[in-house]
């Protein structure tokens, strides 16, 4: 699904990953850890095709080279990103927004666009799944939403996309239990062998919802260790700096 | 002293006249009189030149009306241009040899050159009427290689200096007042601080007017060089007189690759009494040129004094990344008038400017914030934030806000504030349960309201700057 | 360069007017005379050099009469509306079929004396040569059932004229009465349109208005707007005039009595080299007034947008609530935003704020809309959407909304 090899980015001349090596495959759960300033959200966000990053390095999706594609390509072709901070965007309706980017992700691959008919049962089956009040889409995008709200109301916007390959980034953070298991039922139930995602925690918390595969430690740009799923658990007792 | 005059000084603490022999030009305003300020200060002949220059364009212009405060026509035929106290004719050596009587009036003022001395922070050139009569700390700076002294031996000693940047930002043809200055300056500061050189200490000048029925003209100027720091402050007192006086000074500033200069001003000349009667009008040009790349000028102001204030102290933001700043107070009270602000051309790319004006206005005063922000085609990323808060005492007086705001690049960012409030009854009753009085309490909040500003000044000055807040208020709520 | 002369004998065409009014009118005309159209000289076109636009626009300019002759219009069918029509700003006819017609007055409107003298150019000229505009009255206690849209129809043979016309509303004690505004331009010329409408507000009366164009056109419009508001009237302007070449809307408002309210909003997509001013000046007068205003402007290509506006505050005007803010998203390298929101106030027991921004569009918007798979033209005309959004919110009744909705759609589609 993704095979990063020696990624390296840098922000106005400052590097931030420093030669990145992943790779996953279809059907697989990888969790990356890692201090503030490790440059988990870098990682994220060079995935998703965000601009201001100078970049160097293999970035292949489904062996094809993604340097070049721009954002909304990439998302049309299956990567999602739930963002750590949401945006929030006035004056634009959730629900009328969800539409044309669900619709734009279905033309791009040749499906047919849904009718707002379709589309509103499919919010509906997907937001009552989730638990998440429908009342929150008729609202502007993000628009006074509370932390959580706003965290849920991206993985509706997972759920409904239904993209091959899904980044949380920190989507855990500033998250109540009840919330957390919102978020954890809503990629465990997309979980299948087609399916890919990227969990970004600074916490083992989520990954006692979210059983990743793998899970990797971030440390100043580089993955420093990598585990299966007790290595979480041992980060939790020991902390980072130890691995150091 | 009669009961009333004793009210009088209540009012205004600077308001005393000190009984020094002066010399003066002649009155009036003509050519003789220029050669007359050219001729006593021993300049060359290039300067004198510059002034003629000056007043024959001078002929041919008009005051300009378009700000609000109107004032009575000023009769520039009846105004002394050049107002100098006797003793100073040969220049004293050290403060030791200053006329007692002048270091007695610097006491009065809180601003004792000796008590300086020995707190060794801050180099003061003080300006009397219209020469500068003593510079402290020469021997630090020039260790440094800094130049600190009056304009007028700037001209004989560092003419090189002088004509590079003198009219560089502030153009002789600039504006009526601008020109006026040009034309008939008699003193002032001059700065300079070198290449890669940090000023050690605040520099500081003291500007006063005493002699009646005079102008006063000083001309500042001041160039950090490249990657050099400079700290400047000004105050400025003047005696009650009945009559309205002019000071018209010019301030230049010039600041090069990653050079910065701070200057601060407190202006508390003679505002005129209760009624309105008397005052300074202080039309005072100030402008700097953030002329190198990433170089900043910072502009802090305290305006309390004068009957009529008109100044819009500016930064041309020329170099690339080039701050320009803006903190203001204007505390109008009686009768009172400022129409104060600033002008920030944004030129080069990344150049970023913060404009915050407080102002305070109260009995029959009026008090108007005017300011620019202009973005220009070729200034990219230019940021600019603008907050512009007044505070009103009562319905007699008028608080205004005029922002202009051009923005001709799509890529950047403008944000401009203001609000217009009275102070809040539920704060003033706080403070009134924990047993302050109505001024007290009044001065607490105000001073609250300024803060932002108030911070902005070195210690020397903060101190000061908030006891005027306070006096200046006083009397204003019944 | 346009040689504008405009002889004195037009006024003389002008037909049943007393000899006071003449007066008025020619010493108006001889006024704009002296001073001819206002170039960024006068403190009020600042950012709107009226007279270089009409020298770069126009060869020549005349003021002669034109007629107002046209067989049909196609009427709006998104709502069921009153309306008034208007052909080169001369009432052609009108239709009330939804309302109680004896509550209603509406007459052609020739009064031309009862107003102050005024320094600006245009005012005066129009003050001189307008005639033949509206007239409506609504009496005390009526509401209208259904909106009055007026259809100011430009026929397509106006080329190099400036038409001058003048209206009135005027609303009696609790009355209510929704406006559009709706210009039709069929001409595919450049013309001036100088217009002057005075609007009064008895004590409790409302009205709402909607100003709009039905496409783009190369129309050069100044109004002025002259409204007097009293105790507990309510005005709302919504202004979403993006189909002109040229527009300066000058809207000055008294709040005469006490609680009045003033509601001036605007919403703009400006395209090419489209030139629009909004120009309020907000005269709180009484106490316990409330004036509310919001104008964003999206500026794309060479456009340029301007915001001037003041609120003004009287000593005795205590419990004055006045809030501007104009915002302005710059999307075109050549596209360029001027604002001078001003505060003149006397009193101390208000509330005043003003602010103003510009600035691009959000890059980290832009990049969230674009990880959902939008592209970056269409997540810029949704973010361009959602800005004027709260405009368009204002409008209460579902249909004109839509209707609006898709105006505006239309304009920012064809970024």
């Amino acid at each position: 699904m993704l095979e990063i090899k020696n990624l390296q980015a840098s922000v106005n001349a400052k590097p931030i990953l420093k030669g990145l090596n992943l790779s996953i495959k279809p059907g697989e759960v990888h969790a990356i850890m890692g201090p503030n300033g490790s440059g988990k959200s870098t990682l994220a966000n060079v995935l998703s095709g965000k601009s201001g990053y100078e970049i160097s390095g293999e970035l292949n999706f489904k062996g094809e080279n993604l340097k070049k594609i721009p954002v909304e390509e990439r998302a049309q072709k299956g990567i999602f990103l739930a963002f750590q901070y949401p945006l929030e965007i006035p004056g634009v309706n959730t629900n009328n927004f969800l539409k044309t980017s669900l619709n734009s992700v279905r033309k791009a691959n040749g499906e047919k666009e849904l009718d707002t008919m379709s589309f509103l049962r499919l919010v509906k089956e997907k937001s009552s799944e989730l638990g998440i009040d429908e009342k929150i889409l008729s609202r502007q995008l993000n628009v006074g939403f509370s932390g959580g709200e706003k965290k849920k109301n991206e993985i509706l916007q997972m759920k409904i996309l239904d993209p091959k390959f899904s980044i949380l980034d920190e989507t855990d953070s500033g998250l109540d239990i009840d919330a957390l298991k919102i978020i954890a039922k809503g990629v465990n139930s997309s979980r299948n062998k087609e399916k890919s995602f990227l969990v970004i925690t600074h916490y083992q918390r989520l990954l006692d919802y979210i059983k990743p595969d793998f899970v990797h430690v971030l440390s100043d740009g580089k993955i420093i260790k990598t585990g299966c799923s007790e290595l979480a658990q041992e980060l939790e007792k020991t902390g980072y700096k130890k691995l150091n | 002293m009669k009961q009333q005059e004793l009210e009088k000084t209540k009012e205004y603490k600077y308001g005393f006249t000190t009984d020094i022999e002066s010399i003066r030009a002649p009155k009036g305003l003509n050519e003789g009189v220029i050669k007359f300020i050219s001729n006593i200060k021993k300049e060359p002949k290039w300067m004198l030149d510059w002034r003629l220059k000056a007043f024959n364009r001078l002929k041919n212009m008009k005051e300009p009306n378009w700000q609000k405060p109107k004032y009575p026509k000023i009769n520039y035929q009846d105004l002394y241009y050049y107002s100098a106290p006797k003793s100073t004719k040969d220049k004293p050596k050290s403060l030791d040899e200053v006329d007692p009587k002048l270091l007695e009036t610097y006491k009065k003022l809180g601003i004792s050159l000796k008590e300086q001395e020995k707190l060794a922070g801050v180099a003061v050139d003080a300006v009397f009427d219209s020469v500068s009569v003593a510079t402290t700390f020469k021997d630090k700076l020039t260790e440094k290689g800094i130049i600190f002294c009056p304009i007028s031996e700037a001209i004989q000693k560092h003419p090189d200096l002088v004509k590079k940047y003198l009219g560089s930002v502030i153009p002789i043809t600039d504006h009526y007042f601008a020109t006026l200055n040009s034309a008939v300056f008699t003193d002032g500061s001059f700065v300079y601080v070198p290449e890669g050189i940090r000023c050690p200490m605040e520099l500081s000048t003291y500007f006063r007017i005493n002699a009646s029925e005079t102008g006063q003209f000083e001309r500042t100027l001041i160039i950090a060089d490249k990657g050099s720091y400079v700290s400047y402050l000004e105050g400025c007192t003047a005696p009650m007189r009945d009559e309205n006086q002019l000071h018209a000074a010019n301030v230049e500033l010039v600041a090069l690759d990653d050079a910065e200069i701070k200057y601060s001003t407190v202006q508390n000349w003679y505002p005129g009494d209760k009624n309105g009667k008397g005052g300074i009008y202080n039309f005072v040009t100030k402008r700097g040129a953030c002329r190198g790349n990433n170089s900043k000028i910072s502009w802090t102001q305290v305006e309390t004094g004068s009957a009529i204030t008109w100044k819009y102290p500016s930064c041309i933001l020329q170099g690339d990344n080039s701050v320009g700043e803006f903190y203001s107070i204007a505390i109008t009270n009686n009768y009172q008038k400022a129409d104060t602000g600033t002008k920030m051309i944004h030129l080069g790319k990344n150049t970023k400017s913060k404009i915050i004006s407080k102002g305070i206005s109260a009995g029959n005063a009026d008090n108007t914030y005017r300011g620019l922000v202009d973005i220009n085609k070729k200034a990219i990323n230019a940021r600019n934030y603008t907050q512009c808060d007044s505070l009103l005492m009562g319905n007699k007086c008028g608080a205004h806000t005029v922002p202009y705001i051009k923005n001709k690049n799509h890529s950047s960012i403008i944000e401009h504030e203001a609000t217009t409030s009275k102070i809040n009854e539920d704060q003033l009753y706080y403070c009134n349960q924990r047993g302050l009085n109505q001024e007290e309490a009044i001065g607490l909040i105000v001073n609250g309201f300024c803060k932002e500003v108030l911070q902005q000044l070195p210690m020397e000055f903060a101190v000061e700057a908030q006891k005027l807040v306070g006096i200046s208020l006083e009397g204003s709520v019944g | 360069m346009l040689n504008f002369e405009i002889n004195s004998k037009e006024i003389d065409k002008i037909e049943k007017i007393s000899r006071e009014e003449k007066d008025f009118r020619i010493k108006n005309l001889e006024f704009f005379k002296t001073i001819g159209f206002p170039n960024k000289r006068f403190e009020d076109w600042k950012f709107s050099d009226f007279k270089n636009i009409v020298d770069n626009n126009f060869n020549e300019l005349a003021v002669n009469k034109v007629s107002n002759d046209i067989s049909n219009i196609d009427l709006l069918n998104d709502f069921n509306h009153n309306y008034i029509l208007l052909v080169n700003g001369s009432l052609h006819s009108s239709n009330f079929q939804y309302e109680d017609k004896d509550k209603i007055k509406i007459s052609s409107y020739n009064n031309n004396i009862d107003y102050k003298v005024t320094k600006n150019p245009l005012v005066c000229l129009n003050h001189a040569l307008s005639e033949n505009g509206y007239f409506i009255e609504i009496k005390e206690d009526y509401k209208f059932k259904k909106v009055l849209v007026i259809y100011n129809y430009f026929t397509e043979d106006i080329k190099n004229k400036i038409l001058n016309n003048k209206n009135k509303i005027k609303l009696n004690k609790n009355s209510e009465l929704h406006v559009i505004e709706y210009t039709v331009n069929k001409s595919k010329f450049k013309f001036i349109n100088n217009s002057y409408e005075d609007i009064v507000l008895d004590d409790n009366s409302k009205l709402k208005n909607i100003y709009l164009q039905n496409n783009k056109s190369d129309g050069f419009f100044h109004k002025f707007l002259r409204n007097k508001l009293s105790s507990n009237s309510d005005y709302s302007n919504l202004i979403f005039s993006s189909g002109l070449k040229f527009n300066k809307l000058d809207i000055e408002c008294d709040l005469v009595g006490e609680k009045a309210k003033c509601n001036i909003l605007s919403g703009l997509f400006l395209n090419k080299d489209e030139h629009q001013e909004i120009k309020t000046r907000i005269n709180h007068l009484f106490p316990n007034c409330k004036s509310f205003q919001k104008v964003k402007n999206v500026l794309s290509s060479q456009s340029k947008g301007i915001f001037q506006g003041k609120i003004y505050v009287n000593d005795i005007a205590q419990k004055t609530d006045a809030y501007q803010l104009s915002k302005a998203l710059l999307l075109g390298d050549h596209a360029e935003f001027n604002s001078k929101p001003e505060l003149e106030i006397y009193a101390d027991d208000v509330k005043c704020s003003h602010g103003s921004t510009s600035g691009s569009i959000d890059e980290n918007s832009l990049h969230y809309l674009m990880t959902r798979g939008l592209n970056k033209e269409n997540s810029t005309r949704l973010l361009i959407k959602g800005f004027l959004n709260d405009i368009v919110e204002f409008i209460k009744s579902k249909s004109i909304k839509r209707f609006v909705e898709r105006k505006l759609e239309e304009q920012v589609n064809g970024y």
